[in-house]
């Protein structure tokens, strides 16, 4: 208690007031109520960290989405599928256009191989129609500068030469 | 090496750190350790509307601790937060102050026989005008000079002074009063 001016009280107030409690207990729970609403204003590290981690996360999603719809986009436009469907290449872009198709060609058959212990009469037919295919579509554009019947007389066996009548395989 | 204090054993300062770091323990901590007194005050200050006292206890520590960022830790952290304690009572107050009268009335019970007791005390001071119970309370109770009563309540010290005297001669009344009529 301040004691100044404490003239104007005489020993029973001052007993009396010296007597007030100071203090009044707190229930159990009583900090709850106020805590739960310092909680929604974001003072506690757990809501903080919660409310960051959301974010962070909705972040990523959506990062990790646009990657993914780009990576997507641009490996369907790079395609050997859309590059042929494509009209509007380069010269060089068709260039490349043929590397890669024969690479791919090499690279399946190449596979196939691996994955067989052996060869069986199927996959050599299929594969043999495709490169002669190739061989006559790539001469008959005349890309080959004579080189498909170079390739022909290379690959044919000695002790069978190629009847006159028969055209030379072309290979490129 | 010793050991970390816990959460009680550390001082005010410390928890309002961690409190502002975003530690609740800490926040509990202080919330535990000020608002008996702080309770006990603000239902003084109240009187007849001490009913209210947990809304405005709350109030108070919510303005507190929005308000934690500007503690410079000048004052002690119990007088700061008793400050903000009486401007919050006074607002509510002011809220109410179209019903006192009525309310007023219901306070002042006949004291018991014999000498007045703590409890025709806190009666009394119930049944003081808003700003002679405030002043009172906050001068006779918690030791606030005038100078701090005055800057409180937006008036000057002599101000404070005059209105402590008028209040303890109505107390004085009101308590020889009671006992007098039931004697």
């Amino acid at each position: 208690m301040n004691h100044d001016d404490a003239s104007e009280h005489d020993d029973e107030m001052l007993r009396l007031f010296a007597a007030l409690p100071r203090t009044v207990p707190i229930e159990a729970g009583q900090p709850d109520r106020i805590v739960a609403q310092l909680r929604r204003e974001g003072f506690f590290r757990a809501q903080r960290r919660a409310r960051r981690w959301a974010i962070q996360a909705a972040a990523a999603a959506v990062i990790f989405a646009i990657g993914a719809l780009a990576g997507s986009h641009y490996a369907r436009s790079n395609s050997l599928e859309d590059m042929l469907a494509r009209t509007q290449l380069s010269a060089a872009e068709r260039v490349l256009l043929l590397q890669r198709a024969g690479s791919a060609y090499v690279r399946a058959a190449q596979a196939y191989a691996d994955a067989t212990a052996h060869v069986d009469s199927s996959a050599v037919e299929v594969a043999s129609r495709v490169l002669l295919g190739a061989a006559h579509a790539v001469a008959r554009s005349s890309l080959d500068a004579g080189l498909s019947e170079r390739l022909a007389r290379v690959l044919q066996p000695a002790s069978a030469p190629m009847p006159a009548s028969r055209q030379p395989v072309i290979w490129f | 090496m010793s050991l970390p204090l816990l959460p009680f054993e550390l001082p005010d300062g410390a928890l309002i750190r961690r409190f502002l770091d975003g530690d609740e323990q800490a926040f509990r901590t202080l919330y535990e350790r000020h608002t008996p007194r702080l309770e006990m005050t603000l239902q003084r200050l109240l009187g007849p509307w001490r009913q209210d006292v947990d809304d405005v206890v709350q109030e108070t520590w919510l303005a507190a601790c929005r308000g934690l960022h500007g503690y410079r830790g000048d004052a002690r952290f119990s007088t700061w937060l008793t400050s903000i304690g009486v401007r919050t009572t006074l607002n509510h107050l002011g809220r109410r102050g179209d019903r006192e009268t009525e309310i007023l009335e219901e306070i002042p019970t006949p004291l018991a026989n014999g000498p007045a007791s703590g409890i025709d005390l806190e009666r009394a001071l119930a049944a003081l005008p808003d700003r002679q119970r405030v002043v009172v309370v906050l001068h006779d109770v918690e030791g606030f000079t005038h100078e701090e009563i005055g800057a409180q309540l937006g008036i000057a010290a002599g101000t404070s002074k005059a209105t402590l005297s008028r209040a303890r001669q109505a107390l004085r009344l009101a308590l020889s009063e009671g006992v007098s009529n039931e004697s």
